[in-house]
């Protein structure tokens, strides 16, 4: 302490409050975040506020030039008079409803197989990645074949079998197309949470279902005592993760069916694609309301899931 | 892997001849495999058929849709890259340019931010507000998104560019990199930035010297991850890019399907070659691509 004191009059530069405090490095804070956040906001927040901003505004290129006019909340009124908005919001909702629960039990009953090393498992863990590593064009192309009304594989399997009164034209009808693609996107998309279940099971710790069977658990005992109730954050999340990938994909139903035939396989992405880029409506804005719309539905919708199943973790 | 508890021993039955116990187990599990490899070859039949197409002409595919090659004919893949008519190579061009700059320039944001955002050292009263609204984005579909963006690349004159989708899918990217190099970053031990501190090193010295090359596997994941991403996208390309020749593969492949729908063979070599690439990456280094897509996804 003393030959603390002694040399502080020596050492002007060092504040003894400030000893051990070292100074916020500001310039280095500002070089490494503000590039990112300032390049987020400009093609981020600056985009999802326009967005907002579009959806109040009737917006048609007129003359090469986007002519802006402020129309309120006409495109919102409009959306409810719109049938192929139902439709579509119909199909989506039903996909997003039905998709995730087939595709959690599948995903949780694969990653166990796994998980307790079955024969071959190494194998099927491969395989079952491999559909989420193709784009969704080559996916919705070659089920595009698969489906075939007179070729197909199903179809051919169909006939083989003599179910040929079953061997239907699969994407040209009204009532099987949405099927068809709620199939297809689960082919594509399962693998993925497979492998988010099976990563939430590894983190598992063993001791715990180990001591289950020294209590003479039986293994579905403790799969279902033990397993699930540890596994529910990873089933919550992937859950909202395949609810929201339903609720706005796009690439498999717009190079599979392209929302037809007539609208009856039509998504809410596909329809403000078409809305926004593919109709000569030229107007930006009704895809905006349309796109502000849906992404509130989705956040409703996730906040119903997530209230949901805490309720049921409390019981 | 970890390793799950299959190995505890039962009580020993007694063996009253034969076990009836153990066929039991048998008979259970050969019946689960053949359920499982069932559906495997739900998943595998595809590609497949897929493969096994583009190596035939369409003639054969007409006459039988689901027998073998006659020859295989590699001369598919030289007509489909290089035949004047075709060429897409172009397409190839453009797809390895635009996941190339795009997957630059969301490394160098992303490993910088990463960083700032990673390190108890840049620690600031609003930063967690900052990464938490940079996460925000996760929750963003494109839709809310792409029709400002448009407008945007209009204005500046970068519609029908291979750099408009460049700069839309380094944003795009850049809250998961972030959040993946910054997680990395945290978990580096602080003992390494005071060495070097004393040693008179700046900040920006540090960061590139020292902890950048220790942040190898993150950088990779966050490689493999996006490019897979950029690689496969189509909304953004439909839209931004119109002219044929700008296009990249996703939206190439489905004009030239389209425009060649009869052409069964042709279609389904334009198919493989666009995948190709990634399946032998993936065949390659199967675990990294696993590993990195789960740190992608599994944020808690």
């Amino acid at each position: 302490m003393a030959t603390d004191l002694l040399r502080a009059p020596l050492q002007k530069t060092v504040n003894p409050a400030r000893l051990g405090r070292r100074r916020k490095p500001w310039g280095a804070i500002a070089l490494f975040i503000a590039p990112a956040m300032v390049y987020y906001a400009i093609f981020i927040i600056y985009p999802l506020l326009s967005t907002f901003y579009y959806s109040l505004h009737q917006i048609s290129p007129i003359g090469g030039k986007l002519v802006t006019t402020f129309v309120g909340l006409q495109n919102f009124v409009e959306i409810f008079g719109d049938k192929i908005f139902f439709q579509s919001a119909k199909n989506t909702l039903m996909w997003g409803a039905i998709g995730p629960a087939i595709e959690i039990t599948t995903a949780l009953a694969l990653a166990m197989v796994v998980y307790f090393k079955v024969p071959l498992h190494k194998f099927y863990r491969v395989a079952w990645f491999t559909p989420i590593l193709v784009s969704g064009v080559i996916v919705g192309l070659v089920f595009r074949w698969v489906f075939n009304f007179d070729w197909g594989i199903l179809n051919v399997s169909l006939r083989a079998v003599g179910l040929e009164e079953l061997a239907v034209n699969w994407l040209g009808r009204r009532d099987t197309p949405i099927w068809i693609v709620i199939f297809v996107h689960f082919w594509a998309t399962f693998g993925f949470s497979f492998i988010l279940m099976l990563a939430g099971l590894t983190a598992i710790s063993n001791e715990l279902i180990e001591a289950a069977y020294i209590d003479g658990a039986s293994k579905l005992q403790a799969i279902w005592s033990v397993i699930l109730p540890l596994l529910k954050p990873t089933v919550i999340t992937v859950l909202i993760l395949s609810f929201m990938g339903k609720m706005h994909a796009f690439h498999v139903v717009w190079v599979l069916t392209n929302g037809g035939p007539l609208h009856f396989s039509e998504t809410v992405a596909t329809y403000v694609q078409k809305r926004a880029f593919g109709w000569s409506s030229l107007d930006l804005g009704y895809p905006s309301a349309l796109a502000v719309t849906w992404f509130g539905v989705t956040v409703i919708g996730v906040g119903l899931i997530t209230r949901w199943l805490r309720s049921r973790v409390e019981d | 892997m970890a390793t799950p508890p299959t190995t505890i021993q039962h009580p020993a039955r007694p063996a009253y001849g034969v076990d009836l116990s153990v066929w039991l187990r048998r008979f259970r599990l050969s019946l689960l495999t053949v359920v499982l490899l069932a559906f495997t070859a739900i998943v595998i039949i595809p590609f497949l058929w897929m493969i096994l197409m583009s190596l035939r002409t369409t003639g054969e595919i007409l006459m039988d849709p689901y027998g073998l090659p006659e020859v295989p004919r590699w001369s598919n893949y030289l007509k489909l890259l290089f035949d004047p008519q075709i060429r897409f190579y172009r397409y190839f061009g453009n797809s390895i340019f635009v996941t190339f700059f795009a997957i630059v320039l969301n490394l160098l944001l992303s490993t910088l931010a990463g960083y700032g955002f990673g390190r108890k050292r840049y620690a600031f009263k609003f930063r967690g507000w900052l990464f938490a609204l940079l996460l925000f984005a996760l929750m963003l579909p494109p839709q809310i998104l792409y029709i400002p963006q448009f407008t945007m690349m209009a204005k500046y004159g970068l519609i029908n560019t291979r750099w408009s989708l460049v700069l839309i899918y380094a944003a795009g990217g850049l809250p998961v990199s972030t959040y993946l190099m910054a997680t990395y970053f945290s978990q580096l031990p602080s003992e390494l930035e005071d060495a070097a501190m004393m040693d008179g090193c700046t900040d920006l010295l540090m960061f590139w010297k020292v902890m950048l090359p220790l942040a190898r596997p993150a950088v990779s994941t966050v490689i493999l991850t996006n490019s897979l991403a950029f690689w496969n996208e189509l909304l953004l390309s439909l839209t931004m890019v119109t002219k044929p020749e700008m296009r990249t593969l996703p939206s190439a492949m489905m004009m030239f399907v389209g425009e060649n729908a009869a052409d069964y063979a042709m279609a389904a070599t334009s198919l493989v070659t666009a995948m190709l690439p990634v399946l032998i990456l993936y065949l390659l280094l199967s675990e990294k691509f696993i590993k990195g897509l789960t740190a992608g996804a599994l944020r808690g």
